[in-house]
């Protein structure tokens, strides 16, 4: 699986869940595309329409993010965005989790935002772990995703992933 | 040589697995909240609830609802477990951790909760942990989900906690050494003498607070007092004994001796700023928060009853029991009297105070709360403060009206 998109925003570490989308907004509204219109919004204003306009964003940001609560909202909300891809320094647990669990792909990757600014292209190759920066010509490395977690990704998340096969396959 | 995640999960996959294993097992309970319930529905669409003995859906977030757009809410929550005949519990019935730790929590079980704090349960020797809304579908659906068998701290408590110390100040202790994302991705393992000398209950707050340094579960050994309490709660049945093998793997190992720890207080608006209370001692507040998933046990409010039975609280004093059958409790035993006569303000069983939905706090306000989070906006005004303490803290400081050590106090 290979993904090419244009970095949207670099964010900074410990970015949480609350800014993600505040909690203001989770008990009133169960529309998940109407939710997504907030997404950022006490922190950055612009982030929803910039991303519309883009094919395939992508976010990078530093470390542990999406800590805070297990609101599974935050990544809905950057999906329905149409974020493509969540390159960070490292992420919170239940932020890690449920991403996959909803098809977004994840990818851990070291001191990524020293290396990279918004508006540069970069390919990713799931595969064999690398970023490359097509702006800059750099190449950067990953550690793979475990299988069972680029299957999830592949059939677009846990709920589709277990219609096709059924069940967990082991 | 396994660790106790390690032979939970070796048991329940039935394969040998041991850290970074990722296994598919079957769930024992799945429960999720007003909070997160709803989303959940969403995801699962058309699909049945496969079993549906195993799940249990709980109104205590908002609890009794506030608004009309939580009552909707609700009543969607009510349809859904009625369609299912799911287990539901009411607005009253109690917080969703103390319900399930009272029912359900058990040695070897796996527990799902859509709720960080699910990991209460590892105080008995259940893998425990709190997941999002997909993965609580997934499980109503299929009756598995999918886990990395995590790699292990330990953390040893050695010798005895001195009086008026509780388990909620080892584990600021814990944190404030550990820091609060110290353990992410990680078990927290408790053991030693300083673990055996301690009630079911006051472990359950240590393994309610592993999430707060980032931990997936707080596991405690199944023991002698665990075979009680479940025989207490006419669970006799489901008790099976689980310990770390001695020669286990650790990731890191730390040691706290009991009879150094004091009193404890987080600062705003981190859990991890921690400080001793006589580090703050006088320092003026507004409100007691004695309840939660973390401090609203039984054993909590009569620590609490012992220390202002016969006194005046100078601040305001709200209480929330983690339960109904903890209200019950108290009040037979003369505890709600007690609080009463002290000036409490006493909630339904419930979340109440501690996410600020049916109870705020106004604006420059100062909280101390026996709860586990002090995040800024918590308890419903991002212009307020608040501290975390244990029962003991909280109640010595209740009398005064400033943040005062608990040890200072006879009673
Ligand atoms: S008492 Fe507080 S921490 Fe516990 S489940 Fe309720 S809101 Fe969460």
């Amino acid at each position: 699986m290979k993904i090419t998109g244009e970095i949207v925003r670099i964010f900074p570490k410990d970015t949480n869940t609350d800014e993600i989308i505040s909690g203001k907004y989770k008990y009133d509204e169960l529309d998940l595309n109407k939710l997504a219109q907030h997404t950022f919004e006490a922190i950055d204003r612009h982030f929803y329409e910039d991303c519309r306009k883009l094919d395939q964003p992508i976010i990078v940001a530093g470390a542990n993010f999406g800590c805070g609560s297990s609101r599974e909202q935050a990544p809905q909300v950057l999906k329905a965005c149409g974020i493509s891809c969540i390159i960070a320094e490292s992420f919170a647990r239940i932020f890690y989790r449920n991403g996959f669990n909803i098809g977004m792909p994840l990818i851990e990757c070291d001191s990524i935002t020293k290396s990279v600014s918004q508006g540069e292209a970069l390919m990713v190759d799931f595969g064999v772990g690398t970023i490359t920066n097509i702006n800059r010509r750099q190449e950067h490395h990953f550690k793979t995703i475990p299988p069972f977690m680029q299957q999830l990704l592949q059939r677009g998340g846990l709920m589709p992933y277990l219609e096709t096969c059924g069940d967990y396959s082991d | 040589m396994k660790t106790i995640s390690e032979k939970i999960l070796s048991k329940r996959s039935g394969k040998d697995v041991e850290s970074g294993d990722i296994v598919a097992v079957p769930v024992d309970l799945v429960f999720a909240h007003d909070g997160t319930l709803p989303l959940a529905i969403q995801q699962l669409g058309d699909h049945p609830v496969k079993y549906p003995d195993k799940v249990a859906a709980i109104c205590d977030h908002a609890s009794p609802s506030p608004s009309e757009k939580v009552s909707n809410v609700q009543i969607f929550m009510r349809h859904f477990a009625r369609k299912y005949g799911l287990e539901f519990f009411e607005n009253g019935d109690g917080i969703c951790h103390q319900i399930v730790f009272e029912r359900y929590a058990a040695p070897y079980k796996v527990i799902i909760g859509g709720d960080s704090h699910t990991c209460t349960h590892g105080a008995v020797g259940a893998f425990a942990t709190g997941m999002g809304s997909t993965d609580v579908a997934a499980i109503m659906a299929y009756g598995k989900t999918w886990l990395k068998v995590p790699e292990t701290i330990k953390v040893e408590l050695l010798g005895q906690l001195n009086e008026k110390v509780h388990s909620k100040d080892v584990f600021l202790d814990l944190i404030s050494q550990i820091t609060a994302d110290g353990a992410t991705y990680k078990a927290l393992e408790f053991a030693g003498e300083g673990i055996r000398h301690l009630s079911v209950e006051s472990r359950a707050t240590l393994s309610n607070m592993a999430i707060e340094a980032g931990a997936k579960v707080g596991l405690c050994p199944a023991d002698a007092k665990v075979k009680e309490y479940l025989a207490q709660h006419k669970r006799d049945a489901e008790y099976l004994p689980l310990y770390a093998d001695r020669a286990a793997a650790y990731a890191r190992e730390v040691q706290i001796r009991a009879e150094t720890v004091v009193p404890m207080i987080a600062k705003p608006h981190r859990v991890d700023n921690v400080v001793p209370v006589t580090d703050l001692e006088g320092e003026e507040i507004d409100q007691v928060c004695l309840g939660s998933c973390t401090n609203g046990r039984i054993e909590d409010l009569r620590v609490a009853a012992g220390i202002l039975d016969g006194k005046q609280s100078k601040t305001r004093l709200v209480v929330y029991p983690a339960s109904r059958s903890v209200l019950i409790q108290a009040v037979r035993e003369g505890i709600m009297e007690t609080l009463l006569r002290a000036g409490a303000a006493i909630g339904p069983p419930g979340c109440g105070f501690c996410i600020g939905r049916t109870v705020a706090l106004g604006d420059g306000e100062v909280a101390l709360s026996t709860q586990n989070r002090n995040f800024k906006g918590r308890m419903g005004n991002d212009n307020a403060y608040i501290y975390l303490c244990s029962p003991s803290t909280a109640a010595a400081s209740a009398i005064t009206g400033k943040i005062t050590d608990p040890r200072e106090h006879n009673g």
